[in-house]
């Protein structure tokens, strides 16, 4: 037994290092390998602000994205087409259901997303006034799903009361295209809002058999990702991808026709918007009517609310679009447009000649 | 002789042994590779947002991973609206590990905001502030305005209950034995005040993976554990010469006091950057009174002794100033965890003296510590602490 003599100068030494080492332990910021590399990014204001660590942004650079918003917005499903006996257009999908895949949604953000068709929106599906739309609809989920489109279609065709089983499940959708305009189709199981967040909704646009004017046409789909499930949204945005039209600007030319097919499928939130700069536009609500209700430059969409919006830019340049509900446009759901001369406006503008 | 000797030896040894290895062989059999026995369940990332400075146009968030599982920083927001960001050194965070975040964004003061992070899964955290201000930089200036704070808080009111000391040298032995025992009730309201402060700062600011309360009780029994052996040794050699006993004892008294005003100082210089300026007011005003009692803590043990003013002084510092380095700690480099810690040994540091103060009563009144004057000493300590503790 050996008995340690404490002298009082020991027992100061002991009190201290005692004190010292409990607050080293405690405050080990453990400091991970700094990058010595600067970078730089851009503010909403901006600034620009230099960085010896990592840039996060939701700006969309990735390449490996599984959804490309750019591709989606011109995109147009005509289906197989076939004529029936009767000689109606028929026109043929295939969509398939799946809930297990997870995506990038905003750089960084890993989310559970329910695809028809792989992704969010699902395919936008075209056809003219009076054509049969036959859906092959195979769920290869692991829960029940159905599509249910808006529109006139018998009862057993509406996709509520018929749930397709999951894991290869299938049932075919069959009915007359009408009425004219554009709809929203999306899952109608419950619990719905479940089904709906997750991504599995598209458009549907019925086309007037004489057609409309030529036009460079794309569809928006505002939607809004929940991805703490605490029923409010986290990003909002046109056709899923947060900030990505800000981003990468949707180019048009100046004296030529733009059509936009908007859908509005946010949940959570009451109400929605579009707000377009140094414009306005001509808006026809569900697209139904060949004459347009308004002519503005804001329009309030509630929960699948949808109309076609129609406009011209005179002069180039960048044009904002976005939610005037600010705290959406702040989460993502904000676009530029970029416009430019058009190659052909000499020929066209050839006034009181 | 000496092989069985070493024999015995080495089966103490491996019987001691023998469970650790055990032990080990479990662990391997439960983690290793292979085993998916406790593959079940999904951990869900954490992180806590432990710190928020505004400094020029930037909001700097200190988070830490606090969760079972790495995460990805990857996005940052302030009053729920994105904004472009920085994670340094990087947004991978293994657990524990701890990044700044800098949002660049022109912050109004006194204006409240809330700072969310979101991690890869997309799930959001946030923390609140009450009201912005500007974070306090590390001038000389300041640093002189908080050690003249902590003069204030700390040393300028020990001195003056130091003052009570000729006072209670003539007063009868159960009038002495009151104001001992006054001293005792006095730091055992300090010990709980210290406590109820660092479970407030964990509960505030530290996540849940810290087992705030625990960490808290842990840091407290081991504070005084450790101060409990080292000052009984000092006692032990004390008591060798008279007199020194009572300057031993009111040496203990200071060090834990000043353990306790160093959380004080921690108090008031967290308040001042976190720019609640009328709140730290408060708090000097109330601290300042609140401490002179301190004084009449040092002083009762050694109004026994001899007179000695230069020790008498040399204790009212070490029981003052820590306060000053508090404030400089609390103001420049707060982090709720160091907080915790220190108020955690603050609280362990007094209960040690309570004890040895009890000790002493206890010998000193004849193995009595339910005399009148003991009772009612304990008794009017805590009830003038906790008195001068509202105007904190």
């Amino acid at each position: 037994m050996i008995l340690l003599r404490i002298t009082r100068s020991n027992a100061m030494i002991l009190l201290v290092s005692i004190t010292v080492a409990l607050s080293a332990v405690v405050a080990f910021p453990a400091i991970s390998e700094a990058q010595s590399e600067e970078k730089t990014f851009v503010t909403h204001s901006g600034a620009v602000v230099t960085t010896s660590g990592e840039v996060i942004d939701p700006l969309y650079t990735e390449s490996t994205v599984d959804f490309d918003p750019d591709e989606f917005l011109r995109n147009f499903e005509y289906g197989r087409i076939s004529t029936s006996e009767t000689g109606q257009t028929i026109r043929e999908y295939t969509i398939i259901a799946e809930d297990d895949g997870v995506q990038e949604i905003s750089p960084g953000v890993f989310y559970n997303v329910w695809t028809f068709n792989g992704t969010v929106p699902g395919p936008t599906i075209r056809a003219t006034e009076g054509d049969i739309v036959r859906i092959n609809f195979i769920n290869n989920g692991s829960k029940e799903h159905t599509i249910h489109f808006h529109g006139i279609h018998p009862a057993g065709m509406d996709g509520v009361f018929e749930p397709v089983g999951g894991n290869g499940g299938q049932f075919v959708y069959e009915f007359e295209a009408g009425p004219v305009g554009v709809h929203p189709y999306h899952c109608h199981v419950m619990p719905l809002e479940e089904h709906i967040v997750h991504g599995l909704y598209g458009v549907f646009i019925v086309d007037p058999k004489e057609g409309r004017a030529p036009a460079d046409e794309m569809v928006m789909v505002l939607n809004g990702l929940d991805t703490d499930f605490d029923t409010e949204n986290n990003f909002y945005a046109a056709n899923t991808i947060p900030f990505y039209y800000q981003h990468h600007p949707i180019q048009i030319n100046t004296n030529e026709l733009i059509r936009i097919y908007v859908v509005n499928m946010v949940e959570f939130d009451p109400i929605n918007n579009f707000h377009l700069h140094g414009n306005l536009y001509k808006y026809y609500p569900t697209g139904t009517d060949i004459v347009p209700s308004f002519y503005t430059d804001m329009i309030t969409l509630s929960q699948t609310e949808r109309g076609i919006m129609e406009f011209e830019y005179e002069y180039p340049g960048k044009y904002l679009f976005h939610a005037h509900k600010v705290e959406f446009s702040e989460k993502g759901w904000v676009g530029i447009f970029l416009v430019k001369d058009n190659p052909n406006n000499s020929q066209e503008l050839e006034y009181g000649t | 002789m000496e092989l069985s000797d070493n024999t015995s030896k080495g089966k103490v040894i491996a019987s001691g042994i023998i469970p650790f290895a055990f032990v080990i062989i479990m662990m391997a059999y439960i983690f290793g590779p292979g085993a998916d026995l406790l593959d079940l369940g999904i951990p869900l990332p954490e992180i806590t947002i432990e710190k928020v400075d505004f400094v020029d146009s930037e909001i700097q968030a200190t988070v830490r991973n606090t969760g079972p599982i790495p995460v990805e920083v990857v996005m940052a927001d302030v009053n729920d609206r994105i904004h472009p960001a920085a994670v340094e050194p990087d947004g991978f965070l293994e657990r524990y590990e701890t990044a700044l975040v800098r949002i660049p964004f022109d912050w109004n003061e006194a204006e409240p905001y809330i700072i969310g992070i979101t991690v890869d899964d997309g799930t959001r955290f946030e923390k609140e502030i009450e009201a912005a201000a500007p974070a306090l930089q590390p001038t000389l200036d300041l640093a002189v305005f908080f050690a003249i704070i902590g003069t204030y808080v700390g040393i300028i009111p020990v001195m003056i209950g130091l003052l009570w000391l000729p006072f209670i040298k003539k007063i009868s032995k159960s009038k002495y034995h009151f104001f001992l025992a006054l001293t005792a009730g006095l730091l055992l309201f300090l010990a709980l005040d210290s406590i109820e402060e660092a479970i407030e700062v964990s509960d505030e600011s530290l996540a849940g993976s810290f087992n705030g309360a625990l960490l808290v009780a842990t840091v407290v029994v081991l504070s005084f554990l450790g101060l409990y052996y080292s000052g009984e040794k000092l006692v032990q050699r004390a008591s060798s010469s008279k007199f020194a006993k009572p300057v031993a004892i009111a040496l203990m008294i200071s060090i834990g006091i000043g353990l306790h005003n160093f959380g004080e100082g921690l108090a008031i210089g967290a308040a001042v950057g976190m720019g609640s300026i009328a709140f730290s007011t408060f708090l000097i005003v109330g601290f300042a009174l609140h401490n002179t009692t301190e004084g009449i803590a040092i002083a009762a043990p050694m109004s026994r002794g001899k007179l000695m003013i230069g020790k008498l002084a040399a204790m009212g510092m070490i029981a003052g100033s820590p306060a000053i380095f508090g404030a400089w700690i609390g103001g420049f480099v707060y982090s709720p965890f160091t907080s915790v810690i220190f108020l955690g040994i603050g609280a362990g540091a007094i209960f040690q003296v309570i004890v040895i103060l009890m000790k002493w009563l206890r010998e000193e009144g004849d193995k009595n510590l339910s005399s009148a004057s003991v009772a009612s000493g304990f008794a009017v300590g805590m009830l003038v602490m906790y008195l001068t503790s509202i105007f904190v």
